[in-house]
């Protein structure tokens, strides 16, 4: 077996799973998305302008962030039983093809399907949310003109203010902050697969980790300042040792507020992303090497 | 079983070379406002299981849109205590976001104040307290919030009226007009502090009126009608002397009635 590093491999691997899981019908909750996105979108005209478009992206994003993390999950946690179920990964090992290959190939995999996941939900809420941007828009400058008061400063004005409540590049980089966490997730998934006996305990460990990881910071501030006895303080620094923070990439929140996400933001996010992916694919490979299938 | 050891002793290297990075990422995105304050676990009480979950687990800002259109609901079932304990919940998810400090205060000092006022069936004295008590509660939420957003000139705004229209407490709606002056450098906030000053029974209060509306006078745009009628019942109260007094308000409005500002 050659012990080489070869990109086309891992990119055939990657393109392999991303087959694999399209074929098990799992994009087919983009459709809920955009039921969603049409039904927040449009529901509560009553509301002001500002807390139309809020209530609009408040649901698509949360929609779209429990959705990456469903998929990342679920999609991650089914690869490699499927595969040891229909001898696949017999095939795919008994060619000259390292184990750390397989594993990167089908991280790739997933996070390729998550990633086009996201970008095709983000087209689709971005178009929501200027179409009820526009017609907001036209809304209140319809009464503007109603009233006789639509002078071209007061138009401008208006146009400035539903825009800045409207489609602006920051959302986007917070559906990139969503992508990061669910990259941890992916590879915290494909982590536990490596030494769980069932796919359903690598779903219930890995969401009762990422539940955990939102609290990570609570526990590592528990540890770092909390006046608490040893055991606790053991125990909490172990957790927080053990867990990643996701509560890290929680930025979309405040963006949804109109907060901006800075270039530096956007590289502290990048860099615990990668560090989380590159450690828990070491990790991986080392219980995946052990492995016996 | 080595390779096993070797990737726990993996495991928790990167979980401890991670810690000061996370440490400082988070620090970094709290002051800059991208993160919110860890949320209370006191909330537990008041939010369901899922709520809660939900809320710890990244969507803090659905949760506080759904608990935001819950107290919608009660409010259309007049249930005020439900609404106050439902927008208390959502600003302690966002407190971040001045719009819904701004709802929780209207809503007890306008529209529950209101409705306990007009209310028939209980007695007078009873009518007067609930007024009062929601009311004071429309204060304590909007003090609350800019606790968080302490320069929110929305919220200072809100305030003001609050303390001018609802509560009568005209020393301190001209301090939050202040404020509002202070944040958005508006010279409009300040004649409002000016005219919440001279309405006020303490006469301190009437020279500050006097030196704020003074300086407004020299400039002739802002010699609005409310403006000259403030002053000249200010320059009798105060004994200003004749010489010092400023024109006829009738004269000088004859004199450039073009360059009149708005009516307040």
């Amino acid at each position: 077996m050659s012990a080489s590093f070869s990109l086309p491999r891992i990119r055939t691997l990657a393109m392999a799973t991303v087959t694999q899981l399209l074929r098990m019908k799992i994009m087919a909750f983009l459709l809920v998305f955009c039921v969603i996105v049409v039904a927040a979108g449009f529901a509560f005209p009553v509301m002001n302008p500002e807390q139309q478009l809020k209530l609009l992206k408040d649901v698509s994003l949360g929609a779209l962030q429990l959705f990456s993390i469903v998929i990342a999950v679920c999609a991650t946690a089914l690869l490699l039983p499927r595969d040891l179920e229909d001898r696949t990964l017999y095939t795919i090992l008994a060619k000259p093809v390292p184990r750390h290959e397989y594993l990167l190939g089908k991280l790739l995999g997933v996070l390729i399907l998550i990633g086009a996941g996201l970008v095709l939900m983000d087209i689709a809420f971005s178009g929501v949310l200027w179409l009820r941007q526009s017609l907001v828009l036209a809304q209140s400058v319809a009464a503007l003109q109603q009233e006789g008061t639509a002078t071209p400063e007061a138009v401008a004005q208006l146009k400035e203010f539903v825009g800045r409540q409207g489609l602006t590049w920051n959302l986007h980089l917070g559906v990139v902050a969503i992508f990061f966490k669910a990259a941890v997730v992916t590879a915290l998934t494909l982590m536990i697969s490596c030494f769980a006996s069932s796919t359903l305990f690598t779903i219930i460990i890995a969401f009762l980790v990422t539940i955990l990881g939102h609290g990570q910071g609570l526990i590592r501030d528990y540890f770092l300042t909390g006046h608490a006895g040893v055991v606790k303080k053991l125990l909490s620094a172990l957790l927080a040792v053990v867990t990643p923070d996701m509560g890290v990439f929680d930025v979309v929140d405040n963006v949804i507020n109109g907060e901006t996400v800075t270039p530096g933001a956007f590289g502290f996010m990048a860099a615990i992303a990668c560090t989380y992916l590159a450690g828990y694919a070491v990790v991986s490979h080392l219980l995946f090497v052990e492995k016996e299938l | 079983m080595k390779r096993s050891l070797q990737a726990l002793a993996v495991l928790l290297l990167l979980g401890i070379a991670k810690m000061p990075l996370e440490q400082a990422a988070t620090r970094e995105f709290r002051a800059t406002g991208l993160l919110s304050e860890p949320m209370d676990l006191g909330m537990r009480e008041n939010l369901s299981q899922m709520g809660f979950a939900a809320a710890l687990g990244g969507l803090r800002s659905l949760v506080a849109t759904i608990t935001y259109l819950q107290a919608y609901h009660e409010w259309e079932n007049v249930n005020w205590a439900k609404v106050d304990s439902l927008l208390q919940l959502t600003t302690s998810l966002q407190p971040g976001y001045a719009n819904y400090w701004d709802d929780a205060s209207w809503q007890m000092a306008y529209n529950a104040a209101s409705y306990y006022l007009y209310d028939e069936k209980l007695q007078p004295m009873v009518r007067g307290r609930l007024y009062e008590e929601h009311v004071r509660r429309g204060i304590a939420i909007l003090k609350e919030g800019l606790r968080y957003l302490p320069d929110e000139a929305r919220l200072w705004n809100s305030l003001a009226e609050i303390y001018e229209r609802r509560s009568h407490e005209p020393e301190l709606a001209a301090q939050a007009y202040l404020e509002v002056f202070r944040i958005s450098r508006n010279n409009r906030y300040r004649r409002f502090a000016a005219y919440q000053y001279a309405q006020s029974a303490r006469p301190e209060f009437w020279s500050k009126a006097y030196d704020i509306l003074h300086e407004a006078y020299q400039d002739p745009r802002q010699r609005t009608p409310s403006l000259i009628d403030t002053l000249k019942t200010l320059e009798d109260k105060l004994g200003i002397p004749t010489m010092k007094r400023i024109p006829d308000a009738r004269r000088s409005m004859e004199v450039a009635p073009t360059e009149l500002g708005p009516i307040r």
